[in-house]
């Protein structure tokens, strides 16, 4: 992934010299996220999300659709993560490299294995008529850590989006525009977040497999330069509700089994802050909504 | 509601299985001696799983020639009729890129790929038959066939997956009914330590829950090391005894 | 920083009452008539006199780096061949390349062993369309190490092209004096952008690094209250 991405042995030493005192270049501690700013377009299902530097948007639609023949009862639901030189120069246009590939399963996991939008209840007739929900994420800026990101923003983005309001007319579906009727929101579940740990090995390699002690270093969140120096990563997917609704370590350092449930207990504190903040801000945006509205509403009289 | 009674109030699984009982694990090493440099036979229950190992050997291509270390390749093939339905997959199926890239990942570290510079190791999976369980399959295999072509290795990658029964009892080695049912992860444990080189998790667990499937699954990863160490050793066994017959 | 800021297709007068006056960098001719000159980047025009002679140049900030003969350049040792190294400028772009006899004293017997991963201070000595552009470690005037070389420990970060040229020529810029009066340190300006500092500690290499980079965006009063603050939060 770091290809034409050149790390100096200076630095993987000054590195691994900064994280054992614990600081990092940021001035972050070694268990923080950077700041996220999340903000929500003018239409339903718009979002934007800064993680740092990382920069990424997502865009919710759904269209009528036919289920899938094996799943009659349920509705459609696509994300597509193409990565695009966009987003930097190490990713190239057409080809998708092994990167991006776990990129896309991973959040692909992390959100629709998990069961996070109800699928049952975007199916509007039986084995003929469904809802398709696409997320369609777009990277904007790469600076580490797209998966925690991406995930954020899907999550937003389900959460916020508002699907067209339908009736039913025997086998004729009536679909209503904004302005008729007020649009319905997705049954989201539960909000699934990923939080993606750095492992550093500030020892050699036999202490790290073989020696009895853990002295791996663990960071939270890693930027570009500090993923390009790490030795393995490992996203873990909470929700609110402490389930854990994936856990990826592709190999990468070994790490300690006892080290992975402190890293399961860091995650669940960030993804509980994090829900928090999501729940506001959602709050915040509909408020925001109802008073344009009503606004609009009274302006209306007075014209008349 | 499934149409399985995945784990009887009596405690037998689909199977007959007890919660904590992995299935039948076969292994032959040294399975093609002509064709390859390294070859091992997996059988985890249905699934079973072919290795075989090239190499260490000069790399075709310039880019896989690093002066500091070895470089590593890994390809999984499924075979048409490995399940029920004998679709064919494209080459490009994101689940066998996805699980071909994790095994370069773990086993880039547990080789010891400073010894092979501008050497390339390729390991070729096939995947016979497919019943739950193939990620740790492939590992077992993988580490099996390395062993037999003699490439450094620090220790055992042994791996098995387990799962979790109404948020309360932890399943050992999983099949496919069983792993459509629950959520489940697979652990690629270190030797006889506790060190996790890979952990993959799909599903809903409870984050409570998770300690006791780990414990679980580390557990039976070391039943799998062990059964794999027993057929290592009969088979150096049997070889330097033919060496004594000389 | 100051210049009046020219854009492509705006015409420039160069005054031509101190005598001579040469172009640099972003200026053009044009080919029939050598009075006439275009700007042909956007940027500062700025001119710089010397005895009797005046060379005026665009100042302007791009975020690639081309190398350009005689500019002093920090780069990384990213591959070891036979007879030199292939080392990076910077990140995504061509490497260039250092011979093994780019050093001063080396000889076929008696040269540096560079690892991949090294960091070098170099400069920039050949720079042809046909070839591969060089560098080496040699000081073109004395012919001997000056400064150039090996860097070690330390650690390595990037800034923009034309801030790296300002703290390059300006060695008692705003900044410098400033982190000076914090701790001792080592520094290497490239004009690639990169710079490698080193101090007594982590701590204040780190707090030193993150002045200088975010010093960028700084006003010149707002300086040494940056870097006290700075400082201070790391320690």
């Amino acid at each position: 992934m770091f290809k034409g991405f050149e790390v100096s042995s200076n630095e993987q030493a000054f590195t691994l010299e900064t994280l054992k005192s614990g600081i990092r270049f940021d001035g972050r501690k070694l268990e923080e996220m950077r700041d996220i700013d999340i903000r929500l377009g003018d239409e339903y299902g718009y979002v934007e999300v800064r993680l740092g530097n990382t920069k990424a948007i997502v865009r919710i639609s759904a269209q009528l659709a036919v289920p899938f023949e094996d799943r009659p009862y349920e509705g459609i639901f696509q994300i597509s993560t193409e990565i695009s030189p966009m987003a930097g120069p190490m990713f190239e246009a057409g080809r998708q490299s092994i990167d991006e590939v776990l990129i896309s399963r991973l959040v692909e996991k992390a959100v629709r294995r998990s069961g996070a939008l109800d699928l049952e209840s975007l199916c509007i007739i039986a084995g003929s008529r469904c809802w398709a929900v696409r997320a369609d994420v777009h990277f904007l800026d790469y600076d580490g850590n797209f998966i925690d990101a991406t995930c954020l923003a899907v999550m937003v983005g389900l959460s916020h989006f508002k699907k067209p309001d339908i009736a039913i007319n025997g086998e004729e579906i009536v679909l209503f525009s904004t302005d008729q009727r007020d649009p319905v929101p997705l049954s989201v579940l539960h909000i699934p977040l990923c939080v993606t740990f750095a492992f550093y090995n500030p020892n050699d390699v036999e202490e790290n497999i073989k020696g009895s002690s853990s002295g791996e270093l663990i960071l939270v969140d890693p930027t570009m330069k500090e993923e390009a120096q790490s030795l393995g990563s490992m996203t873990l997917t909470l929700n609110k509700n402490r389930e854990i609704c994936q856990i990826s370590k592709a190999g990468g350092l070994p790490i300690d089994a006892p080290v992975i449930m402190d890293c399961c207990s860091i995650a669940y504190s960030i993804v509980e802050r994090l829900t928090e903040k999501i729940k506001q801000l959602l709050k915040d945006d509909e408020a925001k909504r109802i008073d344009i509205n009503v606004q609009r509403a009274l302006s209306a009289a007075n014209d008349r | 509601m499934s149409r399985f009674e995945i784990y009887s109030p009596e405690g037998l699984r689909v199977d007959g299985r007890r919660w904590n009982e992995i299935r039948r694990f076969e292994c032959r090493i040294n399975s093609h001696p002509t064709s390859s440099d390294g070859s091992s036979y997996v059988e985890q229950g249905n699934t079973k799983v072919l290795c075989l190992v090239q190499g260490p050997m000069e790399p075709a291509l310039r880019s896989q020639s690093s002066t500091a270390q070895g470089s590593l390749i890994v390809n999984v093939s499924v075979t048409p009729f490995a399940t029920v339905e004998r679709n064919k997959r494209p080459r490009n199926d994101r689940r066998i890129q996805e699980l071909s890239a994790t095994l370069t990942r773990t086993f880039n570290k547990a080789i010891v790929l400073k010894n092979y510079p501008r050497s390339l190791i390729q390991v070729n999976l096939q995947v016979l038959a497919l019943d739950g369980g193939l990620l740790a399959a492939c590992t077992n295999a993988t580490t099996l066939a390395l062993m037999d072509a003699g490439i450094s290795m620090y220790d055992y990658i042994s791996s098995v997956t387990a799962g979790i029964f109404d948020g309360q009892t932890p399943l050992l080695d999983l099949n496919t009914i069983e792993e459509n049912e629950l959520g489940f992860l697979t652990v690629g444990v270190i030797g006889e330590s506790e060190k996790l080189a890979l952990l993959l998790m799909e599903d809903r667990v409870g984050m409570d829950s998770l300690e006791k499937v780990l414990a679980i699954a580390i557990a039976g990863s070391h039943r799998i090391r062990e059964l794999m160490d027993i057929q290592v050793r009969n088979y150096g066994k049997h070889k330097v005894a033919k060496l004594a017959n000389q | 920083m100051s210049g009046t800021l020219i854009i492509p297709g705006d015409t420039i007068e160069l005054g031509t009452e101190s005598g001579e006056t040469s172009i640099g960098p972003g200026i053009t001719t044009n080919p029939k008539d050598q009075s006439i000159v275009y700007p042909s980047t956007a940027g500062l025009l700025k001119s710089i006199s010397k005895r009797n002679k005046t060379i005026a140049y665009i100042e302007h900030n791009t975020k690639r780096y081309i190398p350009t003969i005689h500019d002093y350049v920090v780069g990384v040792v990213i591959t070891v061949f036979g007879d030199g190294y292939r080392v990076s400028l910077a990140n995504y772009s061509q490497p260039v390349v250092l011979s093994a006899l780019g050093f001063p004293n080396a000889t076929k017997k008696n040269r540096p062993h560079l690892k991949v991963g090294d960091v070098v201070y170099a400069i920039v000595s050949l720079v042809d369309r046909d070839v591969e552009v060089e560098i080496e470690c040699i000081d073109p005037v004395t012919g001997k190490e000056g400064g150039f070389g090996q860097l070690n420990g330390g650690t390595l970060f990037d800034v923009k092209l034309a801030y790296a040229r300002y703290l390059l020529f300006n060695s008692n810029a705003e900044i410098l004096e400033a982190i000076v009066n914090k701790c001792q340190f080592e520094i290497a300006i490239g004009s690639n952008g990169k710079i490698w500092i080193n101090t007594e500690n982590v701590k204040t290499t780190v707090a030193a690094m993150n002045a200088i980079v975010e010093s960028q965006q700084w006003k010149k009063e707002e300086i040494v209250k940056n870097v006290n603050k700075i400082f201070k939060d790391v320690l």
